[in-house]
């Protein structure tokens, strides 16, 4: 049996299931070969696909594509169903800190039509419904909702808004049009504390003190009145000259480098406490700081182990583990593919992989492959291969969701901590400051070029994609290149491996001396 | 001396607010033919509204500043190029979409209470509790009579008046009319975006094909003005009337549910016996394109769904579609 890391077909994993049960494979409960998800479930697309060839691989797929056997169990135990949507990261920690709560995304559902290869009917649903092709992919769930085929209906629906993209809060309001009650919950614009400034500023002084930095403003928060206005380009002498002096705002630290002013983590707060409110109705018990301090305690395990392994497969000499599986491994830290404990132990076997693999200096793709970073998730999964099929890898990604991979403090009390994970989503904020994420992230993993993939239809890629262009540009001087990615690929397929090709071949010409 | 001209087109930024800190507001219909530079590099994808929006205001002369705010994503993010061009200040006021919560409430004050600051700085004084309730009781009086009016005007007719009057919040002198005679058309109802300049030539064209505008309902038009203000409250606490008359009574499909819209154009529609609706929305409207089907579903009456185009001019192909719809209807 060879044990060498490889990239493999489905047909191939057949064999190689074959071989790992006669040498004694041990599976959970949901084990067993992945042609079973085509056969039992629809999902043709894994037909298509290749695998990381590793048993923890197969657990991790296997993990993935049983979340709804899981849900089903769940509500056959008693256990109430918190469907959240769109806040990517933060009611699941709440939720999971009940044993008798499990949450799920049905944003998931987006990723429906790629597994089952439109044979779902979920998309022709949501055209049904005047949500067409315009709209990101993520309408998938309107159908999901409406057939009742993929998951349960969840007891309670949260749906985070204000700042987030238009097109979920349009179809999650199509959604409550259609008689599904949510609990609406609201995330503002985040923007940068204000620091302290005189009135009477001209227009250019007033656009140069809105535009410090996380770091400058976070100074400037803690400098007294002369030096605040200093730092907004006054003398001291004018501030005490009669001008109608404005106070600085509470600087408040947020995940992932970011800033907020105080009373937006204040309000943040204040809107998780309904959902925690609601939470508690459903469960009929408390869900009090101490059970959300053990829920954000496992949640950070968690996501450590996340931290571990991205450090290996994003930075190591050679890939350990392709980007297909480090994809669903960071889905993970969403919501934990409803089994908290269990996802934890997935990815720590995977994560026990790419230690030896490393170790070894051995992986699934060559030492030469290009190093490069992806932006924004893709609809159809299989574009995570064809960059390895163009000899690159993955290294580094954002997909919307680094406030979920992020740790959530734990110094400070637990729905203050959770408010400030919430305001972290790169999603709510202006894109300068995820276009600054990403750079520094690019740094520290030491790609090589950046490669945006354009979601369809949703209203925050044009804008987005141009400012992180411009940004890695600017500053880092790398190649970027932008794909849209529909979910299923393979009508444009040519024209992805084209734009990739071009970006690794250009990242290949300046490697020459 | 003239006063400085704050800039903005979401019905959600008081104009009584600017007015009373001595600026002048100027609500405005972008012009999708102005070009700045600003969205430079930027392919598909962006709303041409939210676009012509900042291009606007960073090429309008004399402009002091660009109120803008976060009831769509796309001019949440368009507002932010505006910023980085550095032609004039950008103010983003988030305006909650969520409003069942007393938490969102007091977040909208706590914008407005920001906006104020942010006028400050341009030079805005801080209006004392009376001035601020003069220039309310002046504007609520000054929609009232632009209401009481409309039945001696065309629709184009009001239209015109009602962009005059969102430029400076100032009650045009002179509005025409002409009697009854203007009540005979088919009466419908616009529903959906804001309207581009140039509002008046669509509903002229409507007029033509023998119908009239007896509900502006799109975001720029009556739907997104403020209740009528509450006497009592305006002398007793006017910044928290004003507050509560514009978050508390604006119907708009942003809002989250947005069960106001379609308890409002209710009562609208059955009021002013509409007998059919227009309803525009822009490409890359996801929050408008969203309402279309449910909307027609859920009126009961013919209507006619547009996709203007994004250089605001009326196209054989809209001109064709809104007279066989006439056709339909008279």
């Amino acid at each position: 049996m060879k044990d060498s890391p490889a990239r493999i077909t489905l047909e191939e994993w057949d064999a190689r299931y074959a071989e790992l049960r006669v040498a004694g494979l041990r599976e959970p409960w949901y084990g067993g070969p992945l042609r079973r998800h085509v056969d039992e479930g629809g999902d043709y697309r894994l037909l298509r696909l290749r695998y990381d060839n590793s048993p923890a691989a197969l657990r991790l797929w296997n993990f993935l594509l049983t979340e709804e056997d899981r849900l089903k169990e769940a509500r056959r135990q008693g256990k109430k169903l918190v469907g959240a949507m769109k806040d990517l990261g933060t009611v699941p920690v709440m939720a999971y800190s009940l044993a008798n709560v499990t949450a799920f995304y049905p944003d998931g559902a987006w990723w429906i039509p790629c597994m089952m290869e439109l044979s779902s009917k979920d998309l022709e649903i949501a055209d049904s419904l005047g949500i067409d092709e315009s709209f990101c992919p993520v309408r998938a769930m309107l159908g999901a909702f409406l057939t009742e085929a993929h998951f349960p209906i969840p007891d309670l629906l949260t749906c985070n808004v204000g700042a987030t993209c238009d097109d979920f809060s349009a179809i999650a309001q199509r959604l409550n049009g259609l008689g599904f009650p949510i609990l609406w919950w609201e995330t503002p614009h985040r923007r940068k504390p204000k620091v302290g400034q005189a009135s009477r500023l001209s227009g250019s002084q007033v656009g140069q003190a809105s535009r410090l930095s996380g770091s400058q403003v976070g100074q400037a928060s803690r400098l007294s009145g002369s030096q605040v206005g200093q730092a907004s380009g006054l003398s001291g002498s004018q501030v005490g000259a009669g001008f109608n002096f404005l106070p600085a705002e509470e600087s408040v630290p947020l995940p992932g480098g970011l800033s907020a002013p105080r009373e937006q983590v204040d309000f943040v707060r204040s809107e998780l406490e309904r959902v925690r409110g609601a939470i508690e109705e459903l469960a009929g018990g408390r869900l009090d700081d101490a059970a959300l301090r053990d829920g954000i305690r496992v949640a950070n395990r968690m996501r450590r182990v996340l931290a571990e392994l991205r450090e290996l497969s994003y930075s190591a000499p050679v890939c350990p583990i392709p980007a297909l599986e480090m994809l669903i491994a960071e889905m993970l830290a969403i919501h934990f593919c409803s089994d908290r404990e269990e996802a934890i132990r997935v990815l720590e076997e995977l994560l026990e992989e790419a230690r030896r693999r490393v170790r070894a200096g051995i992986g699934p793709l060559g030492a030469d492959a290009v190093r490069v970073f992806w932006v924004n998730p893709v609809a159809d999964l299989r574009a995570m291969n064809i960059l390895e099929d163009c000899g690159g890898r993955v290294c580094g990604t954002e997909y919307l969701f680094s406030h979920a991979l992020d740790p959530i403090p734990e110094d400070v009390p637990p729905m203050e901590a959770l408010a400030r994970t919430a305001l972290a989503d790169p999603m709510i904020g202006p894109c300068s400051d995820r276009a600054d994420r990403i750079c520094r992230d690019i740094q520290l993993f030491g790609a090589e070029a950046v490669l945006v993939s354009r979601i369809p239809g949703a209203s925050h890629c044009a804008v987005e994609g141009a400012v992180i262009h411009e940004m890695v540009r600017e500053r880092l001087g790398l190649p970027v290149q932008e794909i849209e990615v529909p979910p299923l690929c393979d009508a444009v397929a040519t024209t992805i491996r084209t734009r990739i090709e071009t970006l690794i071949e250009t990242v290949k010409a300046r490697r020459k001396p | 001396m003239t006063a400085s001209v704050i800039l903005y087109t979401c019905p959600f930024v008081p104009a009584e607010w600017i007015l009373a800190h001595g600026l002048s507001p100027h609500r405005f219909l972008p012009s999708p033919r102005r070009e700045s530079g600003v969205f430079a590099g930027v392919g598909e994808g962006v709303c041409p509204f939210a676009r012509a929006a900042v291009e606007t205001a960073c090429t309008e002369p004399g402009a002091a500043a660009l109120v803008a705010s976060t009831t769509c994503d796309q001019m949440r993010r368009a507002a932010e190029f505006g910023e980085a061009y550095d032609r004039l200040p950008v103010f983003l006021m988030h305006v909650p979409s969520s409003w069942e919560s007393a938490g969102a409430h007091r977040y909208y004050r706590g914008e407005l209470a920001r906006l104020g600051r942010f006028l400050r700085e341009l030079g805005g004084r801080e209006p004392t509790k009376d001035r601020l309730a003069e220039v309310m009781e002046e504007m609520d009086a000054a929609r009232r009579a632009l209401l009481d009016a409309r039945p001696g005007m065309t629709s184009s007719e009001f239209a015109v008046a009602v962009a005059a009057y969102y430029r400076g919040g100032v009650l045009p002198p002179g509005l025409p009319d002409r009697g009854g005679e203007v009540l005979n058309g088919v009466p419908l109802a616009v529903v959906g975006s804001p309207f581009f300049e140039g509002q008046a030539e669509v509903f002229e064209l409507i007029e033509r094909q023998g119908g009239r505008v007896a509900l502006d309902a799109t975001t720029s038009g009556e739907g997104s003005w403020p209740r009528p203000f509450n006497r009592r409250r305006l002398r007793e606490d006017p910044f928290d009337e004003l507050a509560d008359a514009y978050f508390g009574s604006i119907p708009d499909a942003f809002r989250r549910p947005n069960s106001l819209l379609y308890q409002w154009l209710r009562r609208e529609l059955q009021t002013r016996g509409i007998r059919g609706i227009i309803f525009r929305r822009y490409v890359w409207c996801d929050t408008w394109h969203a309402e279309a089907q449910r909307m027609k579903e859920w009126c009961g009456m013919p209507m006619l769904i547009l996709e203007p185009e994004d250089d605001a001019r009326l196209h054989a192909r809209s001109i064709s579609r809104i007279e066989a719809f006439m056709e339909v209807l008279r």
